[in-house]
């Protein structure tokens, strides 16, 4: 086995990687597409290819009081829980990955289980744990079991960042002079800034898709998942893929704004590093 | 006596350091604690949290499990008719359906994201791009997926309508049966495994790799001695991730699957919706969540969480 | 004898830039050479290529007269300690120090055989076989890397310097170790490290490497008193340069002061131009002795090194520095005289 022939190897192994990871995207990718085509079509049933493309459907949905209710509700929900989690987070995470104490393996070891754990499952347990302490299930329930799930992700998101910077710089922080107010806010939290962010990200988007903690939690103030499946399950609704496609845009809009919102602000770090 | 009292008190004192000068007065309570003890003070909402919304929501539901069947109080007497019950009657089915195709989705899930996990951690010059596109489907509603695939594989779908315009072909319809709802799990459950897959792989130290064919091992032993010992954390943790989550799945099963098999967590939501009877429900859940929890539990006793999240070594 | 190894003409680029240039170099069975050269010369691109994990853009290296370049490190009959070590962190020490043994489907008893045999040689206990690497400290992970090195039994073990994470005292300790391994085993050992020191103690011969090329070859001893040019000089220790031209007559003039030097009689580069001494062969001079040179001045620092006392004097705005065994009457401000014999300067290419 000679060198060039181990680097034809690895180069063809490259490419049959990349060809791979090509199928899957077309997998991933396929079902969503086909949603974007049927929220095209003109008709109330799904017949492909259609005769004539249409933006009614659309149309329908953002006009929809309805429908408009539910995109109110997710909002509220994954606005709510955003703000909610990435607040436990922050302090859940610097017990995570900063502070050494006695009972942190253990913590850190629970905090996972929520995630290790199916959620159609856990939606049913929060339901029946709702009702016998007498509470009706409405959006804040809602919330209330998201963050079950969410916080715990959120948490390690930004542990992952804590632990990739340098406690000492807090440590000089404080060997300088600065206060315990001041090194928070002026060394801990711009330093915490990057797992802040997509730790927010995470958890607003993760709210918004979610579907079977809503579904058992939310009691009338349905979202807008609840209500897709629920007409999924009932023969086809043409609203349906507009309105999932709609979601997926607002994901999409999110998530690579988010991106491009990261790679400038990095952008803009580098130069200013550069300047001094 | 009194020397014993006063050996409780310096013992006591010395238990209890007071930290500040006497003739200064305390710091509030909260600061105090925060500098005592920060870490337990910190975790302290979030711990609150899952004891609320994690930890009595189970405790309540394996109690409910041992009320008699039909009721809705947790005051009656305990009994076992809800387990008899499961056990005498088919619910082993729904069981083994979701074990055998939740273990299927984990080890054809091994295979699909090995490729794509080493590509994005060692060999693809732009995998932020990439990360991004495998990231995005874990943010739109699984059920959403889920109908893209009934509207693509169904009669007169995308693919089949395109095979009868360009070709004049009728495709076989490939929904509600077995294998479907197997590719639906391993479709869905994907990013569970790639990533942490991908993490365990990042962590990988390339001097080993270059130490092990120094040492004269092939591309194959390379692999199997030091590649897959050492990302097993990830890939323990993908395998759980998926294992678990595909237990659990309902929607899978429903949309894709028509009603060719019931997954056991569609019988504890019929158990407690449609039936109406939650101490069921409630020992199905619990017998799902011993099984859950016994793996879960046995992997992370063992994981070295700090190795893997941030600080090597 | 036809050497072991060797390096003709070997040339290398990444791109535009020229990482190694023509390197040539005989290595002899038997011998212990190191490499040596401050950081970005090229040695890791150099050690790369000669244990098969990057390949020369031009040139051959040759194992036992036999053209190599495009073999893969995992088929060659040489093997390297990794300056991480590369230890396989989920692998027992006896686990590591087998791993040669077990690719190449040795049986289990045979393999625990050698395995302690190694173990033994290396002053390890026999219970350090089934220690976790993550149990052993720096020294015996050392320790447990060169066992599994010499488990693969190579022709040549080569060394990306391993030792450079230790501290002082033990580094020195392994240093003879390993020169003593090899002494034993009698096998090529090519080490490549940073520190002129290391490279003094354990080697046969010593191979300079700056900026990508090979400056200079020889004995410890050769390059230590008679450097090829300035820069070879310099990296060696210490040592005062003074830019020089020559003049008709013979004797040097400093470029920057005018100072008229008398010039070494044996001179290795005709056309050298810089005057380098050795802080040691710089003595302070008591009133009225005279010498080849001599230099007035004030001092301003002195150092204790121990067994010798360092000293920095000030020459016309310039720093000379004269290293005594024991210590100078003179204390810091006093005026001083300071001189050299002409023949135990260098006159060197700069």
């Amino acid at each position: 086995m000679s060198l060039q022939s181990i680097n034809r190897a690895e180069r063809r192994n490259r490419r049959l990687m990349k060809l791979w990871a090509g199928v899957i995207l077309v997998f991933l990718y396929l079902p969503i597409i086909a949603v974007f085509i049927a929220s095209f079509s003109n008709l109330r049933f799904f017949v492909f290819p259609f005769q004539e493309w249409s933006i009614r459907w659309y149309r329908a949905v953002l006009s929809s009081l309805e429908i408009q209710q539910y995109l109110q509700n997710s909002l509220l929900v994954a606005g709510a829980v955003t703000i909610i989690s990435v607040i436990l987070a922050v302090f859940g995470a610097l017990a995570f990955a900063r502070y050494p104490w006695r009972g942190r393996g253990v913590y850190q070891r629970v905090l996972l289980l929520p995630i290790f754990f199916p959620q159609a499952v856990l939606g049913l347990a929060i339901l029946m744990w709702l009702s016998w302490l007498g509470i009706t299930p409405g959006w804040k329930t809602a919330v209330f079991a998201h963050l079950v799930w969410i916080v715990p992700i959120v948490t390690l998101i930004i542990s992952i960042r804590i632990y990739g910077f340098d406690p000492s710089l807090e440590e000089a922080a404080y060997d300088l002079g600065a206060s315990r107010r001041q090194v928070f806010l002026d060394v801990t939290l711009p330093l915490l800034w990057p797992g802040i962010f997509s730790g927010a990200l995470f958890a607003f988007l993760l709210s918004w898709g979610n579907f079977p903690l809503s579904v058992y939690t939310s009691g009338v103030d349905q979202t807008v998942p609840e209500w897709m499946y629920s007409r999924m399950v009932a023969g086809y609704t043409p609203q349906v893929p507009a309105l999932g496609a709609l979601t997926v845009i607002v994901a999409i809009f999110l998530l690579f704004g988010a991106y491009a919102l990261s790679r400038w602000w990095q952008r803009r770090q580098a130069r200013n590093g550069n300047d001094q | 006596m009194r020397a014993w009292l006063l050996s409780l008190r310096s013992r006591l004192s010395s238990m209890f350091p007071d930290p500040v000068a006497p003739d200064v007065s305390p710091p509030p309570l909260a600061t105090r604690l925060w500098q005592r003890a920060p870490g337990p003070l910190l975790a302290m909402p979030v711990l609150v949290l899952l004891l609320v919304g994690f930890l009595a929501p189970l405790i309540l539901v394996v109690t409910y499990s041992f009320m008699p069947p039909h009721t809705f109080s947790l005051t009656q007497a305990p009994t076992l008719d809800n387990y008899r019950n499961v056990f005498s009657s088919t619910y082993y089915v729904s069981f083994g359906w979701s074990v055998l195709l939740a273990a299927l989705t984990t080890v054809l899930l091994l295979l699909v994201s090995w490729p794509i996990a080493y590509g994005l951690t060692r060999s693809f010059s732009k995998p932020m791009v990439l990360t991004l596109l495998l990231v995005l489907p874990l943010f739109i509603s699984e059920n959403v997926r889920l109908f893209g695939w009934v509207l693509t594989l169904s009669n007169h779908g995308v693919l089949d309508g395109t095979a009868r315009a360009l070709f004049d072909v009728e495709l076989p319809m490939p929904l509600y049966n077995i294998p479907i709802v197997l590719f639906g799990m391993a479709f869905i459950f994907l990013p569970f495994m790639l990533f942490p897959m991908a993490l365990g792989i990042s962590m990988i130290p390339e001097s080993c790799r270059e130490a092990a064919y120094d040492l004269g091992a092939t591309r194959l032993q390379v692999l199997r001695e030091v590649e897959i010992p050492l990302a097993m954390p990830g890939i323990a943790i993908g395998s759980l991730l998926t294992f678990v989550l595909a237990l659990g799945s309902i929607s899978e099963a429903k949309l894709l699957g028509g009603q060719s098999i019931i997954m056991i967590a569609h019988e504890i939501e019929t158990a407690f919706t449609y039936a109406q009877n939650w101490p069921l429900g409630a020992a199905l859940a619990t017998l799902l969540i011993l099984l859950t929890a016994a793996m879960v539990i046995a992997l992370l006793a063992r994981l070295d969480m700090e190795r893997l999240l941030g600080r090597g070594r | 004898m036809a050497p072991i190894l060797e390096l003709v003409d070997v040339h290398k680029m990444f791109g535009d830039f020229v990482a190694l240039e023509r390197i040539n170099l005989e290595i002899h069975d038997g011998e212990f050479v190191t490499i040596v050269g401050p950081s970005g010369s090229g040695k890791t691109t150099l050690i790369r290529m000669l244990v098969g994990m990057d390949q020369p853009t031009t040139g051959n290296i040759l194992l036992r007269g036999e053209r190599i370049n495009e073999i893969h490190a995992n088929q060659r009959p040489t093997c390297m300690v990794f300056q991480s070590l590369a230890l396989f962190p989920h692998r027992s020490v006896g686990e590591n120090i087998e791993f040669p043994l077990k690719i190449r489907a040795v049986p289990k008893a045979s393999r625990r055989a050698r395995a302690m045999e190694l173990l033994k040689q290396l002053h390890l206990p026999e219970s350090f076989y089934h220690k976790g690497i993550h149990q052993c400290s720096g020294g015996e992970r050392q320790r447990v890397a060169l066992a599994r090195a010499l488990a693969f039994d190579p022709e040549i073990l080569f060394f990306d310097e391993p030792l450079s994470a230790l501290d002082y005292r033990l580094r020195k300790t392994l240093e003879k170790e390993l020169k003593a391994i090899q002494r034993s085993t009698g096998k090529t050992f090519v080490y490549i490290t940073h520190s002129i020191e290391e490279a003094m103690v354990m080697s046969d011969r010593i191979a300079i490497l700056r900026s990508g090329r090979m400056v200079q070859v020889g004995t410890p001893d050769e390059i230590y008193h008679r450097p090829r040019d300035a820069f070879v000089a310099q990296f060696m220790g210490e040592i005062n340069r003074f830019s020089v031209q020559k003049a008709s007559d013979g004797t040097l003039t400093d470029t920057d002061t005018g100072v008229r030097y008398q010039a070494p009689t044996r001179v290795a580069d005709a056309d050298g131009t810089a005057l380098m001494i050795r802080p040691e062969q710089i003595r302070l001079l008591p009133e009225g002795e005279h010498m080849d040179n001599v230099l007035s001045g004030v001092l301003t620092q002195s150092y204790s090194l121990g067994s010798r006392t360092q000293y920095q004097v000030s020459v016309d705005g310039r720093t000379v520095l004269v290293e005594l065994l024991g210590r100078a009457n003179a204390g810091v401000g006093d005026a001083v005289r300071i001189g050299w014999p002409a023949d135990s300067a260098m006159l060197l290419k700069a």
